[in-house]
């Protein structure tokens, strides 16, 4: 019947693409209608219609919301491509929201930011991460240490999760991808930062990213985006194009950004007799010391380090101001991108590949980090109205971190705590005696047991570069497989798999050794001052691998000229598995031959740390609904039921819904005179409810293979031959239900001047409830921790959005733009009885969440202040007096973020710089600990004997607080003693030159002799410079020893950050 | 919906069982006993019994002989103590199974040792509402009167087991071997087993911890334990270590791993062997390489000691970490010559018949055996020493006898069982020539008399009933002690 129809009015079939001229991808929901009749249709999500028309000579129109119409005559070819060029005054952008939906802007009841690859590749980070920093409101990026391969954290509105990420779900292409961080050493106190997962992506090979903040906007990706989502979408080729070749070359410099600041005045040693009755003070210099307590410096040459062949050295009693900055070298990293797209009449094609090799800012070649990958998007329709795509991404990470904290591999903790007077950079080679481990004397002998070096408490750094190791091996394949059938014009099939699967290998080599001091005069080193290990070899390997399939089905159907709605129901099946193993030698054996990294070289039975399989599904069910009267009102409604595998079987299923809705009321004033000046204005609304599951394994109470451990040493099983288990450490809980967010958000979105200035503006408040909680329970209960439902964490929060160009013409063109973030994060409640739960912590410092106060606050011991807030000290020894209980000292949370930029362009130049900040935070710091006691940092220097304590009080007889102006301290005493852990709570505020770039694009015109299609080279950096409160004498506040984890905030002698620039070119043939 | 059911039923935990046979929790809950007694109550209880102090070139222990702890030092005992230890003795308890009962009766009398380990160091524990998971969330404290008669009880009940015939636990018993025999007093018609030895000894410890506090309940039960037949420990109750990686002398596994000797030899106890003329001093302690003879200092006089080089305590007693015999020495749980001490004190308080100079000497020979000396040496020592059979002939009263054998056990536990020698001073006094740490913080005249409760109970245990003081007696501690000038 429909072939006779069709044969009786002799039609032809007219098919083709719509793409968007801007970023070539392909446009849905294209209206496409043959001039004067009544023949119509959409185009699908992927671009494509097909319409059928009676005779050449008919004219095609093509409008869509947010584009110039377009108007195409037919001809002789039944293929129809055309490219919509936007609409600059409607602001109808298109942008990617939950599982790959294209939507327009205006659309959207939810605050969702587009940064597209242009701006994110401006500041030259390999880290996409990183890369968002300051360019959006509402995001929270933490960079740590900025290198290649580093951790950087994204949360989005807040954490909300007390005990679960917090970090927002990175979606590419549609499928969400794993961005575990798991930080590499036995704890914070000798992390090793391995990175997250999340960088493994390549910024060039992505054209744009969404940020997805509320809940409401992440619906339909359920449990896990409840943090919010990062979609990600990848370059693609457009058809019937030419292949483009384009190359991409970024070499970057790099060196350390903030430093300590130290004291000039004091060497090495410490005092022995304190002035006393009219006589000064006396010291020993102690050749072995680590600490600067020693006499203030005179210039003359003395004596230092050991003895040996009859020598020890000498060299001036002098400060040597730059001793720990020289000691980093320039780093050094090239990403190198060479790209190849286009497309033929029915298939595009992206091939991406990509090297980024990098050796880092420590001396030598130790701190290496190189990555590989090669990215293939490729689509292609079938003539049965079906189209399919794949998408293939493989990367690979070769890499050597080195080790912070303060572990014997740790490097800068020993470069802290090298004396004043000590030129660290010249005792790098390791083949002089008196710098290195095992020597030959004057005479040839060797002496492989006797070490030269001048320090007993210390080793040298450049030895522990060379002979630790933290080696990573990392290899990843993610992509995703589609199939789309389009039956009809109206209806829309689309099947998709993706996977997402990695082995991430580590192992970590430390030295077995046993050395005394070669010292011969035996004055300053009786010869029992041994450094010895009995070395290890650990390998963890990590392997995660997730399968995703969206069945989505969808139908558009236009009621009449003025409503117009969409459906979409779609089932979602995911499977996470992932496998642990962590292996080492024997801990207190460690290895037999010295060298020899292999676990067969076990000093006594191999040590099993992990061995660890999980497996989760997860299926859903959705829908999204979608209204829109008269291109002004919309109206989006989801809604989604998941079973999880996590949950007890008989309360599995859980369900969300959520509800948006936008209102473009300038539609109505259109031919007002307010029209002038307000040029656009749209008011958004939406509420959203998100469930949440669990881990696997939460339900029941397991035992373990038994270890008793004592606080350092540990009775292993078996022992001998006897094998014994133990009880678990935590209840399980077979009742558990689902978690729940609730999340309201009301915003808009203004243009004025012919949307010159524009405006985004949101307020939002979430709140996190029946949260799935790991909590400490008393161990006399037998037990540590009890898996419950319970919790409220409140996030309100508001953002703002300021874009406006000052200056358009065809030569210049000045754009300003800047967003301020406030969040406020608060713990509504816990259990019944509970106030307080640790979410981690180190030397005396905890991170807590506590009722009534925002997540992560420290809590520790600190200082006793009066009621003004002066420190309280000792009466006799002008010490402050530490608090009888820990206080709650700061948060690491800043109070707001706020980030300013410009873009400026004169000709073919042009010109990027972006700004930001964060007020408010807290960061603890044990760079802060380590250099007051060892006597380096600039708070140790001045009067050492009698210095009064900044800001104190005195008790008087009555017992009030008088400010202390006599009472001194002796800062030898009181630093190298124990201080409460919350003296070393730094204000964590800054502002960072987080990027600038400079580039020159060569026209048509001058490459006109050439092969290049365009050219363009540039410089760029990026977190080129930081500006702290001077009461940060310390360090760059967003390192952290954690890497992307909850615990942030922690400086546990974290690596320094770095400071990037560099040249870029790009070409395209 | 069953397929889909089927699909996500895959939530069970692969990686750890969610039941575990008896046999397989035996030895955790004995190794746990063994790091308390051997590495964290070991530290405490030779340092505050003062046979070592901190060394001058180390820190990791100032804060015990300054008195001065914080909750948080306690922690991992305690949670060693009710984690490893209790729950898994009562898991074994609880266990449906049938023909375990030898396990049982070990679990019973191991829950009672374990239990007195816990309230001796903090006085008022959990007990009747501990171990029950999320039954009670904030297990409430018990007094410690009430604590001590549940270790009545729980020995009383795991005798009863012990004699019913059933499995052998054999070498999971890392203690005994299992159903192990005492041949010296066993006849065809009457087995005892070495754990029904160990039952009587504990609870003969038990009720003499009690002599002061309440001396009828003491005496009664005493009384009815020898009415019973009971015997006693011969040979030593221990676990023995050996020199694998994790499988070491806990407390020198523990100095492995911390890379420095922490302590060193007090002059209190080392003078006091001295005054004695006793051999052992040289096999307690242990001069280093560059010594040329053994020498101590004074407890907690670190400071002030920088630059002495001061002997360690020696290789047998697990204490040495540059000594690798270190790692074989045994953890002893009860000690032989403890067994004979306690029989000479219940004789010297009348609650028994018997030679209490006798017993007293078999405990000093058992403590020279076990050293490498020989009954010989342990005779010409007694002989001639001012506290061997001098102060023994001259003890009129029974204060006195009592005074004279707790002296003497508290140079057979040198080293060996620190924690049970500053639990005898706390309940005793003796010996009268304890000092006070020169680095007291505590103020004058006070002493450690008991371990405060740990953060995590303080934090965690709605019912967390509050610190008390260092110096605080435990409720069976003696109210007066006075340290030596």
């Amino acid at each position: 019947m429909l072939f006779a129809v069709s044969a009786m009015a002799q039609q032809r079939t007219i098919t083709g693409t719509v793409t968007g001229k801007e970023d070539g991808l392909p446009l849905p929901g294209v209206s496409v209608k043959v001039k004067g009749t009544k023949t119509g249709t959409m185009t699908g999500s992927d671009g494509k219609f097909s319409i059928s028309v009676s005779e050449s000579g008919a004219v095609i129109e093509f409008s869509s919301i947010g584009y110039l119409s377009h108007s195409r005559t037919v001809a002789a070819g039944n293929v129809i491509n055309v490219s919509l060029e936007s609409d600059a005054k409607s602001l109808g952008e298109v942008i990617v929201t939950a599982n790959a939906i294209k939507r327009e802007k205006r659309t959207l009841g939810y605050s969702a930011p587009t940064i597209k690859n242009e701006e994110l590749v401006q500041g030259g980070s390999p880290s996409v991460i990183s890369s968002l920093a300051g360019k959006v409101a509402g995001i929270n990026v933490t960079s740590s240490s900025s290198t290649p391969g580093s951790s950087s954290r994204v949360v989005l509105r807040g954490g909300s999760s007390i005990s679960g990420s917090n970090q927002a779900l990175i979606v590419v292409d549609g499928v969400p991808i794993d961005n575990s961080s798991v930080i590499g050493g036995a704890s914070v106190l000798s992390s090793v930062d391995f990175g997250n997962r999340g960088n493994d992506l390549a910024p060039d090979d992505i054209a744009s990213v969404t940020v997805l903040k509320g809940p409401a906007a992440a619906a339909l990706y359920g449990s896990r985006a409840s943090n919010g989502a990062l979609v990600i979408t990848t370059k693609t080729g457009s058809k019937s194009d030419k292949m483009s070749i384009t190359f991409t070359t970024s070499n970057t410099f790099s060196n350390v950004l903030k430093l300590p600041d130290y004291q000039n005045e004091y060497g090495q040693g410490y005092y022995d007799k304190k002035p006393a009755n009219g006589k000064p003070e006396t010291y020993t210099i102690d050749y072995r010391e680590n600490g600067s307590w020693g006499a203030p410096f005179t210039g003359e040459i003395l004596p230092w380090g050991q003895m040996i062949d009859g020598v020890r050295q000498t060299k001036p009693y002098s400060a040597v101001k730059n001793n720990v900055k020289d000691f980093f070298t320039t780093g050094f990293a090239s990403d190198n991108n060479l790209s190849f797209s286009g497309g033929g009449d029915k298939t595009t094609y992206f091939l991406g590949l990509n090297s980024l090799n990098s050796n880092g800012v420590f001396p030598g070649n130790y701190d290496q980090f190189n990555k590989y990958g090669v990215r293939f998007n490729g689509t292609t329709e079938f003539s049965n109205k079906f189209t399919a795509g794949v998408s293939f991404n493989y990367t690979r990470i070769d890499a050597n971190e080195v080790g912070g904290g303060q572990g014997a591999a740790s490097v800068y903790n020993n470069v802290l705590q090298t004396p004043r007077d000590i030129d660290l950079p010249s005792l790098s080679d390791l083949n002089n005696k008196y710098n290195g481990y095992g020597f030959t004397d004057a005479k040839g002998i060797k002496h492989p047991n006797l070490y030269g070096y001048y320090g007993t408490y210390t080793q040298n750094p450049y030895w522990i570069l060379q002979n630790y190791k933290n080696l990573n091996d990392v290899s990843r394949v993610t992509g995703n497989f589609n199939i789309g059938y389009n039956p009809y014009s109206w209806l829309n099939v689309k099947e998709r798999i993706g996977i997402d699967t990695y082995s991430d290998r580590r192992r970590t080599l430390a030295p077995k050794f046993s050395f005394i001091d070669g010292d011969e005069s035996k004055d300053q080193y009786p010869g029992n001052n041994a450094r010895t290990n009995a070395g290890g070899y650990q390998i963890d390997q990590f392997n995660v691998t997730e399968l995703v399939h969206d069945l989505m089905i969808s139908a558009t159907h236009k009621f009449n000229d003025d409503f117009e709605g969409s459906l979409m129901i779609g089932n979602n099946i995911r499977q996470r598995q992932t496998n642990s193993l962590s292996t080492a030698t024997n801990s207190s054996g460690g290895l037999v031959v010295p060298g020899w990294y292999n676990l067969n070289n076990s000093n006594g039975p191999i040590n099993i740390i992990t061995d660890q399989i999980t497996k989760r599904r997860l299926i859903g069910l959705y829908a999204d609904l979608n209204l829109s009267y008269k291109n002004f009102l919309f109206l989006e409604a989801t809604a989604r039921n998941d079973w999880s595998s996590t949950l007890p079987i008989n309360n599995n299923s859980f369900f969300y819904p959520s509800v948006s809705g936008s209102f473009v009321f300038t539609e109505l004033l259109k031919n007002s005179s307010i029209n002038n000046i307000l040029s656009y204005g749209k008011l958004r609304s939406s509420w959203a409810q998100v469930g949440n599951d669990t881990d696997p394994y939460q339900l029941l109470t397991t035992f373990s293979k038994a270890t008793v451990n004592g606080s350092f040493g540990s009775t292993v099983f078996p022992f001998g031959n006897v094998a014994a288990l133990t009880a678990g450490t935590t209840l399980g809980n077979i009742n558990l239900k689902p978690e729940k967010t609730a999340a309201f958000e009301i915003g808009t979105e203004l243009g004025f001047l012919d949307n010159r200035i524009s405006v985004d503006f949101s307020y939002y408040k979430s709140n996190s409830k029946d949260q799935i909680l790991s909590i400490p329970i008393p161990n006399s209960t037998g037990y540590g921790f009890s898996v419950v439902n319970a919790g409220e964490v409140q996030n309100k929060g508001v953002e703002l959005s300021l874009r406006g160009t000052i200056i358009k013409s065809s030569d210049i063109t000045w754009e300003m733009f800047g967003s301020y973030t406030k969040n406020n994060n608060k713990v509504l409640s816990l259990m019944p009885g509970v106030n307080q739960i640790s979410i981690g912590g180190f030397s005396g410092m905890t991170a807590v969440a506590a009722v009534g106060r925002p997540y992560g606050e420290f809590y520790a011991v600190t200082n006793m202040t009066d009621n003004q807030g002066r420190v309280i000290v000792d009466n006799e020894t002008g010490m402050p007096i530490p608090t009888t209980t820990a206080q709650y000292v700061g948060n690491y949370n800043p109070k707001y973020q706020a980030s300013l930029g410009t873009n400026f362009r004169y000709k073919h130049v042009s010109l990027n710089v972006l700004f930001d900040t964060k007020q408010g935070g807290m960061f603890f710091s044990r760079t802060k600990d380590i250099t007051a006691f060892a006597g380096v940092s600039a708070e140790t220097g001045g009067n050492r004997f009698g210095a009064i304590y900044p800001n104190s009080v005195i008790q008087d007889a009555g017992g009030n607080y008088i400010p202390n102006t006599t009472v001194g301290f002796i800062k030898q005493d009181y630093y190298t003693g124990s201080r409460p852990a919350g003296t070393n709570i730094v204000d964590g505020s800054f502002v960072k030159l987080r990027s600038a770039s400079l580039s020159y694009t060569f026209t048509k015109e001058q490459l006109k002799r050439t092969p290049f299609g365009s050219f363009a080279v540039g410089v760029y950096g990026n977190n080129l410079f930081i500006w702290t409160p001077k009461s940060n004498q310390w360090a760059d506040p967003e390192i952290n020893s954690a890497g992307a984890g909850n615990l942030q905030g922690f400086d546990f002698t974290a690596q320094p950050s770095v400071r990037n620039y560099g040249i870029n070119l790009k070409v395209s043939f | 919906m069953t397929g889909c059911k089927k699909f996500l039923d895959i939530n069970q935990n692969p990686n750890n069982p969610d039941s575990a046979d008896p046999s397989l929790l035996l030895p955790t809950v004995q190794a746990s006993a063994g790091q308390i007694v051997g590495n964290a109550f070991q530290v405490y209880g030779n340092m505050w019994a003062q046979y070592w102090t901190q060394s001058p070139s180390s820190s990791q222990y100032k804060t015990i002989d300054q008195y001065n702890l914080t909750n948080t030092s306690f922690d991992r005992p305690w949670l060693t103590l009710y984690r490893n230890g209790l729950i898994n003795a009562d898991l074994i308890i609880k266990n449906p199974g049938s023909g375990l009962e030898f396990t049982k009766g070990i679990a019973y009398i191991m829950k009672a040792y374990t239990y007195q380990l816990t309230t001796d160091a903090f006085g008022d524990v959990p007990l009747s509402q501990a171990l029950q998971g999320n039954g009670f969330g904030s297990p409430k404290y018990d007094k410690q009167e009430l604590v001590y008669d549940s270790i009545f009880n729980y020995i009383d009940r795991g005798k009863v087991l012990l004699a019913i015939n059933s499995v052998d636990p054999g070498a999971q018993d890392l203690v005994f071997g299992g159903r192990k025999t005492d041949p010296a007093v066993s006849t065809p018609t009457n087995i005892i087993f070495y754990w029904t030895e160990f039952a009587n000894t504990l609870k003969l410890r038990a009720y003499l911890r009690l002599a002061g506090v309440n001396p009828a309940k003491a005496e009664a039960g005493v009384k009815a334990l020898y009415a019973s037949g009971a015997k006693f420990l011969t040979i030593d109750a221990a676990i023995k270590y050996s020199t694998v990686g994790g499988n070491q002398n806990p407390m020198y596994n523990e100095m492995v791993a911390l890379g420095v000797q922490n302590v060193v030899a007090s002059s209190t106890a080392f003078n006091a062997f001295k005054n004695n003329n006793d051999p052992r001093l040289g096999k307690f302690y242990e001069m280093l390489p560059n010594q040329s003879a053994l020498n101590s200092i004074k407890q907690g006089s670190y400071a002030s000691e920088s630059s002495t080089i001061v002997s360690y305590p020696s290789g047998l007693v697990g204490a040495n970490w540059t000594n690798a015999s270190s790692a074989t020495a045994p953890v002893k749980l009860i000690s032989a010559a403890e067994s004979y001490f306690l029989q000479a004190e219940a004789v010297a308080r009348g609650w028994a018949s018997g030679d209490f100079i006798a017993l007293a000497k078999s405990g000093v020979t058992a403590s020279f055996v076990a050293t490498g000396l020989s009954a010989g040496d342990a005779t010409t020592y007694f002989t001639n020493a001012q506290d061997g059979q001098v102060a023994f002939d001259a003890a009129s009263t029974v204060e006195l006898k009592v005074k004279a054998i707790i002296t003497q056990k508290y140079y057979a536990m040198c080293g060996f069982q620190g924690f049970e020698s500053w639990n005898e001073y706390r309940r005793t006094g003796y010996p009268n020539f304890l000092i006070r740490s020169v680095a007291s913080t505590i103020g004058a005249g006070r002493l450690p008399l008991r371990m405060l409760y740990p953060n995590s109970e303080a934090t965690s245990n709605l019912n967390f009933p509050g610190n008390v003081p260092i110096y605080t007696p435990v409720w069976w501690g003696k109210t007066t002690i006075t340290p030596a000038p």
